[in-house]
Formats: structure tokens, C-alpha cells, sequence
């Protein structure tokens, strides 16, 4: 439960390890713009082998990056479908009549019981959805038996095949870049990244320090709070409110019992940090020193000079394409 | 045996994919009746973890704990429940501000027995038999726990319990941010607990007076493990106990001390300051 909420950031050495946060994001921020400027499936291949390349040579681990995937699946998956099915473009090259009929609904019951029970197993959900999916439509198309409540046709066009996988390598790449970011960068060096890129914001009133503390501030509380409440809900298991169990009449109460010392605990916790803050002559909005001033070094001029021929060149794609 | 420990091992998940081993393989009998049953050790040596096995709060990594004829396991069985496990052993917190949350100390008294289905006017009474047990008395009812002092909640913490009536009493540290008086007090209460319904009584403390003044057994915990489970008169006659991170007892400390400076012929293993001040007018001759 904890980790999720820590970040991703893995302790190791290497390239982008060495980089000054700054670089990162803007490096980051610039090559998304570059590979949503590029316009073919061609193309983005190359991008993808170039970021291959550069989690290759920065010692990146590629199981993290995929792990880092998991969450966005259900969006890969729903882009990908919503291409293959509304995009009608280009040649025809699938039309089928689908039968919705008693035997066919009948076989979807049982082929979504099935397919409950062996994810219950645990392994391979996703395989075991797109398994689901297509599964479906087999049996819409195979089994137009018994009484039939309707038909629809299903068809698949060329430009949906190749924008579906277009969208697909687009979004993968994004989210191994921004994966790159957040395993290499502790969330600490992330935000004082930002604070420093948003300080120019000042001239319209934003004050990044501000921003940057709250930032920093959360992301250090929330893995506390999580414990005092699983703490608070120990206590009051205890007593026997056990938030595993009890009927939905119980759990209203049981929420309060959580909620009410969670509130209180929080609220006296931001006064303790504020009292030991100031006593260390913290005064909000005052210039404050650093332990770990952030610093250029040649390989942030070696990435942003890549970063920028990388964004030239797809302009220059883009231009002539 | 009313809870039975078996090779049980726990470890926290601490970062991603790291663990760490709080308590490592812990074999104990616990009798339902008739003990007064000490748990010390060093900070961080696994006391309240072990404690949470005790009424399943936490499901051992490796072992399994027998609670009342209940198998408790690695995995949490969704179907079996749990909950009335908590009625046969009652677990009072290391810290208070975890659990107080109703607008009045009534109220959060009657929390624990209405969820085990007592009637709020039996919940009520007992809530009132509880607070003054913990020698507080019924103007308490009313306030609101927030507004009360460390030892004040303590003790409103302890007075939930009570009010369960469980089989068996589990204490972390029931007798921190107690004052002196108080602690004895509590201790009092402990003990006259205990002589009237005979049931077993676990306390988890730092405080070596009251373990060898009132307690019958003593487990003795050290980096995870049980290293000793004996009688506090036995634990105390051994020589080495700063290496288990423990102290003896003051009477102890100061009747050896006396011993020494003065070559007295005493027998220093008194339970308390009375006895030892008896015992060292008999070695003078008065
Ligand atoms: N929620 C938790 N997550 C991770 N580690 C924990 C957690 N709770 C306790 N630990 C670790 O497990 C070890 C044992 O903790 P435990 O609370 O059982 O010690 P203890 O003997 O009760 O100490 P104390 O005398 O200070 O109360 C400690 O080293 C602690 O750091
Ligand atoms: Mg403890």
C-alpha cells in the first residue's frame, strides 16, 4: 500500500540519475511534444527504438517501465478498441453479421462466469480480458441459434487497424518517458525541479515556493497518515468494529470511528510541524537556503541538446510531411 | 490453553518489496485463568506485534496462533469472521488518541459492547462501572475525550475495554503517562481484576517494579525473539540483564548497593519498599 504512494523512484546510479531535475522535466515535456508532432506509424518506430536505446543505455530497468504500465492498461485497451471500431476509414476489411440470440447471450453468461472464475486465480488478468473480449464476439458470430433478438454488423477498416496501433506505440512511449522521470527523480528533487521552473510565475502572483512546500510536505505526510489509519482502524477492530466485516448498517459507523481520530490526529500534526518549523525560524515566503543547491552538469547538456535536435527534426518531419 | 503461539513469525512490508521481521518464530502458551503475565523488552523489540496476534489483529507471515479454539493463519479467511475473537481478548492500545472518537467518554465506553450487540441501557451501566474502576469518576461520562489529559485518556482507553468484560486482558504500556500514584493505582485495579474473576491478565511494560512486584510470569522479548519465559524472581537472579537491554527492580538495585557498601548479610530480592525496609531493620538487629 505504501509504495504506491512513496512514487516509484529507485535508488540507482547511471545517466539519468546524474541529470539535474530541471533538465528532466523540460527534457521530458519537450520529446511528448516531439513524438505527438510525429505523424506515422513508420516514425514513431524510430522514436520508440530511440527510447529503447536511451533506457538501454541509462540502466533502466524495462520490467519497472512495464510495471509502471499496469495502471493504464484499461486505457490502452479502451483506445485501442475505440479506434478498431469507430474509425471507418480506408479500405473494408472485416464485415460480419453478429447475432445477439438466446443461445449466443446464453453462451456469454456462461463464458463471463468462466471468465470470473479463472481470474480469481490471480495471474494473467489482462491476457484473461482481452481473452474476454474476443471471446465475445466469437460467440455473437457462432452461435446464431434460438430465438434472435437482434443482429449488427461489426466491421473493421484499415485506418482503424492502423491508427489503433499508432495510438497504442504513441501512449506507451509517453508513458515510458514519464516513467523514466519518475524512476530516476526522488519526488523531493521533482518538486524543487518545479518550484525553480515556476518561479518566473511570480511576476503573476504564483509563488512557487509556496506551491513547492505544500508539494513536498504531502508527499511526506501521506505514507504517516496511511499508518495512523491503519492504526486507528486496529484500535477500533479491537473493540469490535472490524472493517473486514460487519453488515453495511455497521461499516456508517465504523467510517466515523475511522474518520473522527484520523482528523484529529492530522490537525495536530500540522500544529506540531508548524510550532517545530517556526521554531527553526521558518517564515513563509522569506528566502530560504539549501543543503542540495541544484546544479548543471555536462550530461544535462548533453540530453538538452539531444532533447532539442530531437524536437527540430520532428518539426522539420512534420513540415516536409 | 486459551491462546497458543506456534513458530509464529511476522514481518512488517517496509518499502517495495522489503520486509521487515518484527517478531520471528514465537512458540507460547497463554492459560485463560490465573496469571498476571509480563512482556518486556527492549523498544522495537516486537511487543505489540506479538500483542495484535494475541486477538488477531495481525495474521502471522509463517506459524499460526489458536485463539479460542479459532485457527488464526497466514492468509485472512474472508469467510470466517473474526470479530468476536475480540470479545474473548480484549487489547488495550499502546496509544489512546488511536480510538477515541465519540462526542462524550460515555459514549465512546459503550462503542466496544454495542458492537457485540449489548443493549445501549446495559452498555451505559457498564460504561459507568468501567470509568470508575479506572478511577475516574461519573462527572467523566459526560466530557468530551478530547479535552482530557494524556493520562486521562489513558485511562478512558483502558474503561473501553474493560467494559468488553473479555476473557482474557492484553495491555500495551497501560501504565505510560501515568503518575505514580496512578500507576499503582492502575496496578491495583490490575491485580484486584484478576483475584476476583481469576483471569489472565498481560501486560506489556518497561517499568521492572511492577513486573517483579505484581506479576506471576514474565516473557522476556529481544531483536523479534522470545528469549526468555519464566518467573520475574528467576529473571531477576540472573546477572546479565543489561545485555537484554532490562534493569532490575529499584528494591533490588538499592538493597545490593547497601549490600555492598555496608557488607551487610541481606537477602535482596524484596518485591518492595516495605519488605526491603523490613528486611534491612532485621540485618542491623533493630
Ligand atoms: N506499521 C509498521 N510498519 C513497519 N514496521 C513496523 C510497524 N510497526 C512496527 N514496526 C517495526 O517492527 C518492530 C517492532 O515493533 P513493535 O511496535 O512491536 O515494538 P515494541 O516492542 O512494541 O516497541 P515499544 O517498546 O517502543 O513499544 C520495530 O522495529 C518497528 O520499527
Ligand atoms: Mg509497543
Amino acid at each position: 500500500m505504501k509504495n504506491i504512494v512513496i512514487g516509484q523512484y529507485i535508488p540507482g546510479k547511471g545517466l539519468f540519475y546524474r541529470m539535474d531535475p530541471r533538465t528532466k522535466i523540460i527534457s521530458v515535456i519537450t520529446l511528448m511534444i516531439a513524438i505527438f508532432l510525429l505523424g506515422s506509424i513508420p516514425q514513431l518506430l524510430v522514436a520508440f527504438s530511440v527510447c529503447a536505446v536511451m533506457m538501454w543505455v541509462g540502466n533502466i530497468p524495462v520490467k519497472r517501465v512495464i510495471r509502471g504500465m499496469k495502471p493504464l492498461i484499461i486505457l490502452l485497451l479502451f483506445t485501442f478498441f475505440f479506434q478498431i471500431f469507430f474509425n471507418k476509414e480506408g479500405k473494408l476489411l472485416l464485415d460480419e453479421v453478429m447475432h445477439v440470440t438466446v443461445v449466443s447471450v446464453l453462451g456469454i453468461v456462461l463464458w463471463t462466469i468462466i471468465w470470473r472464475l479463472l481470474a480469481r486465480i490471480g495471474k494473467f488478468k489482462t491476457v484473461l480480458l482481452l481473452a474476454y473480449i474476443m471471446g465475445i464476439f466469437v460467440l455473437f458470430r457462432f452461435l446464431p441459434f434460438g430465438y434472435s433478438f437482434t443482429t449488427f454488423r461489426f466491421a473493421i477498416y484499415e485506418k482503424g487497424i492502423e491508427m489503433s496501433i499508432f495510438v497504442i506505440i504513441r501512449l506507451v512511449i509517453i508513458i515510458s518517458l514519464s516513467t523514466v522521470l519518475t524512476l530516476t527523480t526522488k519526488p523531493t528533487d521533482l518538486t524543487q525541479g518545479l518550484e525553480s521552473l515556476m518561479r518566473p510565475l511570480k511576476i503573476i502572483g504564483i509563488r512557487s515556493e509556496d506551491f513547492a512546500l505544500i508539494i513536498s510536505i504531502s508527499l511526506r505526510y501521506i505514507p504517516t497518515i496511511l499508518d495512523e489509519a491503519f492504526k486507528i482502524m486496529a484500535a477500533q477492530a479491537s473493540r469490535g468494529a472490524d472493517f473486514a466485516e460487519g453488515k453495511l448498517k455497521d461499516k456508517v459507523k465504523q467510517v466515523i470511528s475511522l474518520l473522527v481520530p484520523m482528523f484529529i490526529i492530522a490537525f495536530k500534526r500540522s500544529e506540531d510541524l508548524a510550532d517545530a518549523m517556526e521554531s527553526r525560524n521558518f517564515v513563509p515566503g522569506k528566502p530560504r537556503t539549501r543543503i542540495h543547491e541544484l546544479r548543471f552538469g555536462w550530461t544535462d547538456i548533453g540530453v538538452g541538446v539531444f532533447t532539442l535536435a530531437a524536437l527540430a527534426l520532428t518539426i522539420v518531419l512534420k513540415v516536409i510531411g | 490453553m486459551a491462546i497458543h503461539f506456534q513458530h509464529v513469525s511476522y514481518q512488517y512490508p517496509s518499502g517495495s518489496y522489503q520486509f521487515y521481521q518484527a517478531i520471528n518464530d514465537i512458540s507460547l502458551s497463554i492459560p485463560s485463568q490465573g496469571e498476571m503475565i509480563a512482556i518486556v523488552g527492549q523498544t522495537g523489540s516486537g511487543k505489540s506485534t506479538l500483542a495484535q496476534h494475541m486477538n488477531a489483529l495481525l495474521f502471522p507471515s509463517s506459524g499460526s496462533v489458536d485463539i479460542f479454539g479459532s485457527t488464526i493463519r497466514q492468509k485472512r479467511d474472508k469467510k470466517i469472521s473474526y470479530n468476536h475473537l475480540r470479545k474473548h481478548v480484549g487489547l488495550v492500545f499502546q496509544f489512546p488518541e488511536y480510538q477515541l472518537f465519540e462526542e462524550t467518554v460515555q459514549k465512546d465506553i459503550m462503542f466496544g459492547p454495542m458492537n457485540f450487540k449489548i443493549s445501549a441501557a446495559d452498555a451505559a451501566e457498564l460504561a459507568q462501572k468501567a470509568i470508575v474502576q479506572v478511577g475516574l469518576d461519573e462527572t467523566y461520562l459526560k466530557r468530551n475525550p478530547f479535552n482530557l489529559s494524556g493520562g486521562e485518556k489513558k485511562r478512558v482507553s483502558i474503561a473501553g475495554i474493560l467494559a468488553l468484560d473479555p476473557d482474557i486482558l492484553v495491555l500495551d504500556e497501560p501504565t505510560s503517562g501515568l503518575d505514580p500514584k496512578g500507576k499503582s493505582q492502575m496496578m491495583e485495579l490490575f491485580t484486584a481484576i484478576q483475584k476476583q474473576t481469576d483471569k489472565t491478565i498481560i501486560i506489556i511494560t518497561h517499568d521492572m517494579d511492577l513486573v517483579y512486584r505484581y506479576m506471576d510470569r514474565v516473557i522476556v522479548m529481544h531483536e523479534g525473539r522470545l528469549i526468555r519465559d519464566e518467573s520475574p524472581d528467576r529473571l531477576f537472579h540472573r546477572k546479565n540483564l543489561a545485555e537484554l537491554h532490562l534493569d532490575y527492580p529499584e528494591t533490588i538495585s538499592v538493597l545490593a548497593a547497601i549490600k555492598a557498601q555496608f557488607s551487610l548479610d541481606i537477602d535482596i530480592y524484596q518485591k518492595d519498599m516495605d519488605a526491603a525496609l523490613v528486611e534491612l531493620r532485621r540485618a542491623v538487629g533493630k
